[in-house]
């Protein structure tokens, strides 16, 4: 039992542990798909173990309150750590200009097996959006402009975009690269009630060279189209991506049939009418939930401060004593540490 | 009002300054090996030393200013001005370490050396401007830098005494070397300062993986700058474990100090610039 206990404690696990998590991280750079995440549990684990152990009984460690917050610290962010990867929730949502977030939105979802949250709860809607561009497209500020319920249920407006998120509950909505034109589209069938969607077209400017795309309104035939746009974009010049300053021109591929249509116009096709209401914008968000977060914060900050406190009492006790250990040649030596 | 005409002058004089400092440490041991100790020599050496590193940074502080009003951001985008910025502030703690601690003094035949291993770097690039990314305005920005440079500064600095305890066993620089501290006292003092460089490497993982939640949506992502960035700090909570663990010899902790700063060097100046990743910045 003591020798289990020596060996679980000992500082060579924990170089032992060190180094397979150097492995582990080298193994898991850049995110690669074929390797599990076993490379860091294993080695988390047993750091975790020994850590446990060293402050139970390493008496270098337990006597010496700024040496025991930090390996509590250290504990503590690698248990945040995994319990913040069992409830995480990550995701991505595109929002048009005017529509209202709900949970059924989120695409590309992955979260921790005890992820729970009230996402469901969370109401905020889109609105407007701008990007401004250096030249050579250049991406400088987003600010993208939204409505978020309070708890009165009254709206209120905000603005947010790069590294200023909406924070509701917990969740975090980034603004990202992606984002793009909307335009609103209406099916008037010969019979029956008008439909009216909206499709939103490939990232922008990143596939300016192919905004096409297709749409089948309910009880309607696939409408192919394509979207003429006049944003101002000059490559050698500032530019600032905004819907109110572009102009647009849906073209529909109906049959050999070529058909322009500006905002408000309509064609008439197989079936029915379409018309083009309005053009709009989306933008794609990322959904980042970690419970851990602010204790994680916390804890890497109290195990920081118990590190610099140990060595500064350390440092400051045995300073003046150091200063008059002889060198090689004492006179020369004592000529270096005249401080003068 | 500026131009790149008005901040190269500066630079170069800040460079010529250091290379002046440089040249007179040497010229300081050297003196040592043929007189007698604590004939006031060298110390008069060391106070040339001081004055020119001063002048260097206050030069290399103007060259700097001139560039932040004449492009309208700091020195954080590109690898020119990442390499200034840090020749400064490298420069600068130096400085204040070589002030206070007469006797880390011998360790500048190493430390300014390393120094001016990026002052010739900068000098093979241009000086180019280039765009602020929009999460640069992130105030975490400041936290995570300033703590990164005095990481880096503490690690030279103990890498700067750990190079004289190494320049001794080479038999030519041990009859140089033989008049300044015991080995003993130079491997205690550059332990210290690699500890304390542990102390702000974490408090610039901290503050990174902070910027990085607000401008990226995550705080961690395994990218090659914050995978190379937590191998350096595992490579020297490691180193510091071992020195703790087996009596590991003066020398052979000296090569991992080494090891260490070379590779918090690599990550600085090498990572962000071989990698797509998003930090690499300007994405």
């Amino acid at each position: 039992m003591i020798v289990l206990r020596k060996l679980l404690s000992s500082t060579r696990l924990t170089i032992v542990g060190m180094a397979l998590l150097a492995v582990g991280a080298s193994l898991i750079y850049g995110n690669p798909a074929e390797v599990p995440v076993w490379v860091l549990v294993v080695p988390l684990s047993v750091l975790a173990v020994n850590l446990v152990a060293a402050i139970a009984t390493n008496p270098r460690i337990n006597r010496r309150p700024g040496l025991l917050m930090f390996h509590i610290g250290l504990l503590a962010v690698v248990v945040l750590v995994g319990v913040g990867r069992l409830t995480h929730y990550e995701a991505h949502v595109e929002m048009v200009d005017g529509q209202q977030f709900t949970i059924d939105d989120a695409i590309d979802v992955k979260s921790g097996p005890f992820h729970s949250g009230n996402l469901d709860q969370v109401q905020f809607s889109q609105g407007p959006f701008t990007v401004d561009y250096q030249p050579m497209l250049v991406r400088g500020s987003t600010r993208s402009h939204i409505r978020v319920r309070n708890e009165k249920g009254e709206w209120q407006a905000r603005v947010i975009g790069d590294d200023t998120p909406l924070v509701i509950d917990g969740y975090r909505f980034y603004t990202t690269f992606n984002k793009g034109f909307t335009p609103v589209l209406t099916w008037l069938p010969d019979a029956g009630a008008p439909v009216t969607g909206t499709v939103n077209m490939p990232s922008y400017p990143l596939f300016d060279f192919k905004q096409s795309n297709s749409w089948t309104p309910v009880g309607g035939r696939e409408i192919k189209f394509w979207l003429q746009l006049d944003t101002g974009l000059r490559q050698d010049a500032a530019w600032t991506l905004d819907v109110r300053r572009t102009g647009s021109v849906l073209v529909v591929n109906d049959g050999d049939r070529r058909v322009e249509l500006k905002p408000g116009d309509e064609t008439v096709l197989d079936g029915g009418r379409l018309r083009y209401e309005q053009l709009r914008q989306w933008m794609g968000y990322k959904i980042f939930f970690d419970p851990t977060l602010r204790w994680l914060f916390l804890a890497s900050i109290l195990g920081v401060i118990g590190l610099a406190s140990h060595y500064w009492r350390t440092f400051t006790a045995v300073h003046t004593a150091t200063d008059k250990i002889p060198a090689l040649n004492s006179a020369s030596s004592a000529a270096l540490t005249n401080k003068g | 009002m500026f131009s790149e005409a008005t901040e190269m002058p500066w630079l170069w004089a800040g460079l010529a300054a250091y290379a002046l400092a440089a040249f007179y440490a040497f010229r300081g041991v050297a003196q040592q090996r043929v007189l007698a100790a604590g004939t006031g020599v060298t110390r008069g050496y060391e106070g040339l030393v001081l004055l020119f590193m001063v002048c260097g940074v206050v030069l290399l502080a103007v060259s700097l200013g001139v560039r932040w009003v004449r492009i309208g951001h700091g020195p954080f985008v590109n690898l020119f001005e990442l390499l200034v910025s840090q020749l400064f502030s490298l420069g600068a703690i130096y400085t204040l370490v070589y002030w206070r601690l007469p006797l880390l003094r011998p360790g500048a035949i190493v430390s300014l050396p390393i120094i001016w291993v990026l002052g010739l770097w900068v000098l093979m690039l241009e000086p180019k401007d280039a765009p602020f990314p929009p999460t640069y305005y992130n105030d975490w920005l400041w936290a995570h830098v300033g703590f990164g440079k005095i990481f880096l500064a503490f690690s030279m600095v103990g890498s700067g005494l750990a190079g004289v305890i190494l320049l001794r066993w080479i038999g030519w620089f041990a009859s140089w070397l033989r008049h300044l501290p015991a080995d003993d006292v130079l491997d205690r003092y550059a332990w210290r300062f690699m500890v304390l460089a542990l102390v702000f490497d974490s408090l610039m993982l901290i503050a990174g993986a902070v910027w990085a939640q607000d401008a990226w949506g995550r705080f961690w992502s395994w990218d090659a700058l914050e995978t190379s960035a937590f191998l350096t700090w595992l490579a020297l909570g490691g180193a510091i474990h071992a020195r703790l663990a087996w009596n590991v010899p003066i020398r052979l902790g000296a090569v991992f100090i080494l090891i260490i700063f070379v590779v918090a060097f690599m990550t600085y100046f090498s990572t962000p610039f071989i990698s797509e990743a998003v930090h690499k910045g300007v994405i």
